[in-house]
């Protein structure tokens, strides 16, 4: 035990190897920059969107495209004419009816949800996407080679092409805004004046979602939980996503790097079956060619 | 320089290359080589056209398509690349579905020319040059294709080797063309510098120099000339079996049993691309008409399809303009290949029969079957992917290899290329439809812009076959020195 003891080495004491191990260590933390420190922490965040406080002031869509520096469209912040996602809106706020219940109108904030396991990390194939472990699915523009793959494997569809920068864009979740006052949350959480959009630790969001589902007293749904495998933004809905006009996700995790595997493996199947067709049909009629062979034997012998 | 002059007699002419400049009267068999002037060589272009009117014509004609796709390239570039897109919802459209179909054309042509220098059929090494070639255009501008729709191809080629996702169909894919597009180059040159450098030896002045430059043959020469080469030869020889490894200096004397690793390494990398590419879109579970093992099958199929069409109506049609005569083994193979063709179709029917019945019972895929059963698409459906593409063109091949009749394998194999190439669009187009548009849009024709860059990389893909059926060995012919393998 004593060895042991002797061997551990105190924490806060900078002897000069870890010293030397830490000076190592700069440039590989500058080199990969707020990605990779941030990829060095473990608690993860999330989003909750509570639909049933919304009340379509669309303060945060204009707060997002203040920080993310995105052109402003005047007509889509100010009425209620339904916006889409594109590379120049990140966030929008549309006014849906429960298909089931017309009377049921709500505001619904909509943005990348942030998968758990997402689709477009697996997809991109330059590594330009990134689930950083702190909850944010965030595209690098100065990488993205804008094939717009990570649009089609999207559940939802959430990363669009911008026309101009010639790259697919998305919510970023704020990842670069610095902790400093109430800059640790997210650009639309802080321009939130109704607090319909709450941030914070996932697991701490999830109980606050049940919590507001539990004390309303209508029939409510929390989107986010299951689908494609959890996401971390939560969206508290008045009916299922679905009668709410919203895309479907399956609820298990999409594209998973096993069901790549099988459906390649099919595909190598195929083609090796092929390939020994082509085998077995050359072989079955070599025949045909003994003639040229001959000439070709004589030819040899020519040549020699 | 002259070493290659003392053979020309006894050569025979290569027909493919038989142009009017060995007519003119300045040429003769031993005179030494002579700088051409620009009067004498435009006076021998305009001779050309007076005699061959329709291949100027045909070929302004390309060139005027490339020009206009070049303004629309331009106008993306100037404005913004949405001027191609007929719906931002809808980002992958016609050039994604013509870079499917050119690459998968180009696979084609690989796999039935492998049938000759992989899979030892003697009588398939008669397409092997002309299928060669237009594989290794076919898969350059589907890749264009490809490049013209990213956002920033430039970046595709750094990052692609600097920070690979090995869980990504689409790194796979365009890691595997390079190489694939290397072997196809290299394949054909070996299986053309015989004949690169026999039209190099028939005729003179620059002509002379560029064939010789293409067959590598005046290497020998002007290393004699320049450096003390026969000495370090007989050094080389030893060390290195350069005639094994094709890299002879001498055309006449290399060895083409290369070609055949190459080919291998061709058909490997080809397939292998293609499946990953069927693949790319099978992975997609977000979009379920794409979603599942069916498709890289059917890739390969299709690959098939167009593979022997391309042969079949480019050989047939060069012959025709050409006013050459088919020899009875090219005739017989011609007769065959249909044969095959058809064969191929009917299982592409039942594969059509199957996808179609399959996803009318899946819940997710229905409503996107029923957008090509009876729906927006349902006459590019019926009629070009059905009835042209499929189910014609299967009579009149069999009728036409039975009769041994080439217009009719030309007529059915080109129905065969407009079907698949019709079937390929609504392949992409179709499945992007459902969930994102609800409503769905009343026409899913492409942007007026894109099909004009479309038409510009279709006609560059004739306008090099066209040249390249002019000025280079592509004429199926076995070498009169026996098989070229």
């Amino acid at each position: 035990m004593s060895r042991k003891k002797s061997e551990k080495k105190p924490i806060n004491k900078i002897g000069r190897r870890r010293f030397l191990k830490v000076l190592a260590g700069v440039p590989v933390y500058a080199a990969l920059g707020p990605v990779g420190i941030a990829s060095g922490e473990t608690r993860r965040y999330g989003k909750l969107v509570d639909t049933l406080r919304c009340i379509g002031c669309k303060r945060c869509m204009s707060a997002c495209k203040r920080w993310n520096k995105l052109h402003v469209e005047r007509e889509e912040l100010l009425t209620d004419r339904n916006t889409d996602l594109s590379g120049n809106n990140f966030v929008v706020v549309n006014l849906r009816a429960d298909r089931k219940n017309r009377a049921q109108r709500t505001y619904v904030h909509w943005t990348c949800q942030h998968c758990a396991k997402p689709a477009c990390v697996g997809a991109c194939p330059v590594t330009a996407i990134t689930k950083l472990s702190r909850g944010p699915v965030v595209i690098n523009e100065s990488k993205c080679i804008g094939c717009r793959y990570c649009y089609q494997s999207c559940p939802y569809k959430v990363p669009r092409f911008d026309f101009e920068k010639r790259v697919s864009r998305k919510c970023t979740l704020c990842y670069d805004r610095i902790p400093l006052l109430d800059y640790m949350k997210p650009a639309c959480v802080a321009a939130c004046p109704v607090g319909a959009l709450h941030y914070g630790l996932k697991e701490d969001i999830i109980l606050e979602a049940k919590k507001r589902v539990e004390r309303r007293k209508g029939p409510a749904y929390i989107l986010g939980l299951e689908e494609a495998g959890g996401t971390d933004i939560l969206t508290i809905l008045p009916a299922k996503p679905e009668n709410m006009g919203l895309v479907v996700a399956p609820k298990k995790v999409v594209n998973q790097d096993l069901d790549k595997i099988r459906i390649t493996a099919s595909g190598f199947m195929g083609a090796s079956v092929l390939a020994g067709l082509m085998y077995g049909y050359g072989h079955l009629n070599k025949t045909d060619g003994s003639e040229q062979d001959q000439d070709k034997k004589g030819h040899e012998d020519d040549h020699e | 320089m002259k070493t290659t002059m003392n053979e020309s007699p006894t050569l025979t002419l290569n027909a493919e290359t038989h142009s009017s400049k060995e007519e003119t009267p300045s040429s003769q068999p031993n005179h030494p080589a002579r700088k051409t002037t620009i009067r004498q060589a435009f006076s021998t272009l305009l001779a050309d056209m007076e005699r061959s009117p329709g291949f100027y014509v045909w070929v302004s004609f390309l060139i005027a398509v490339i020009f206009l796709a070049g303004y629309s390239l331009l106008m993306s570039l100037i404005y913004s690349m949405e001027i191609f897109e007929f719906s931002l919802k809808i980002p992958w459209e016609m050039m994604v579905s013509n870079y499917i179909f050119l690459v998968g054309s180009s696979v084609g042509l690989c796999l039935v020319v492998s049938l000759g220098s992989v899979f030892g059929l003697k009588r398939y090494e008669l397409i092997g040059k002309r299928g060669l070639f237009l594989a290794l255009i076919s898969i350059i501008l589907g890749l264009s294709s490809i490049g013209l729709h990213l956002g920033h191809p430039e970046r595709g080629a750094i990052y692609n080797a600097l920070t690979p996702n090995l869980f990504s169909a689409m790194w796979y894919m365009s890691t595997l063309y390079p190489p694939y597009i290397a072997c196809i180059a290299v394949w054909y040159w070996l299986l053309a510098r015989r004949d690169l450098a026999r039209t190099a030896a028939e005729s003179e002045g620059l002509r002379a120099k560029i064939y010789n430059i293409l067959a590598l043959e005046g290497l020998k020469a002007y290393a004699y000339e320049r450096m003390p080469l026969q000495r370090w030869e007989s050094k080389l020889n030893r060390t290195i079996p350069l005639q094994k490894l094709g890299l002879s200096l001498d055309a006449e004397n290399a060895d083409l049993s290369w070609a055949r690793v190459l080919g291998t390494l061709a058909l490997i990398s080809g397939l292998i691309a293609y499946t990953i590419e069927g693949s790319l879109f099978a992975h997609t579970e977000a979009r379920p008409f794409w979603y599942g093992p069916l498709y890289p099958i059917d890739f390969f199929l299709g690959a098939g399809f167009c593979g022997f069409s391309w042969l079949m109506a480019l050989g047939i049609l060069t012959h025709k303009l050409k006013r050459e005569q088919f020899s009875e083994a090219y005739r017989t193979l011609l007769s065959e290949m249909a044969e095959i063709l058809a064969l191929l179709l009917s299982a592409g029917v039942l594969f059509t029969a199957y996808k179609m019945g399959h996803g009318l019972f899946e819940p997710l895929k229905v409503k996107t079957v029923m957008l090509f059963l009876n729906g927006p698409f349902s006459l590019n459906f019926w009629i070009f992917e059905i009835a042209i593409g499929l189910v014609l063109p299967i009579p009149i091949l069999i009728y036409s290899a039975r009769k041994r009749k080439t217009a009719g394998i030309a007529t059915a194999s080109i129905m065969v290329l407009a079907g698949y190439f019709v079937k390929k669009y609504d392949f992409v187009v179709a499945s992007q439809v459902y969930p994102v548009i609800k409503e769905g849009l009343p026409s899913y024709f492409p942007a007026i812009m894109e099909i004009i860059l479309i038409g510009g990389i279709i006609a560059t893909f004739l306008l090099v076959y066209t040249l390249g059926a002019r000025f280079l060995p592509l004429k199926e012919e076995g070498s009169h020195r026996g098989p070229v393998i």
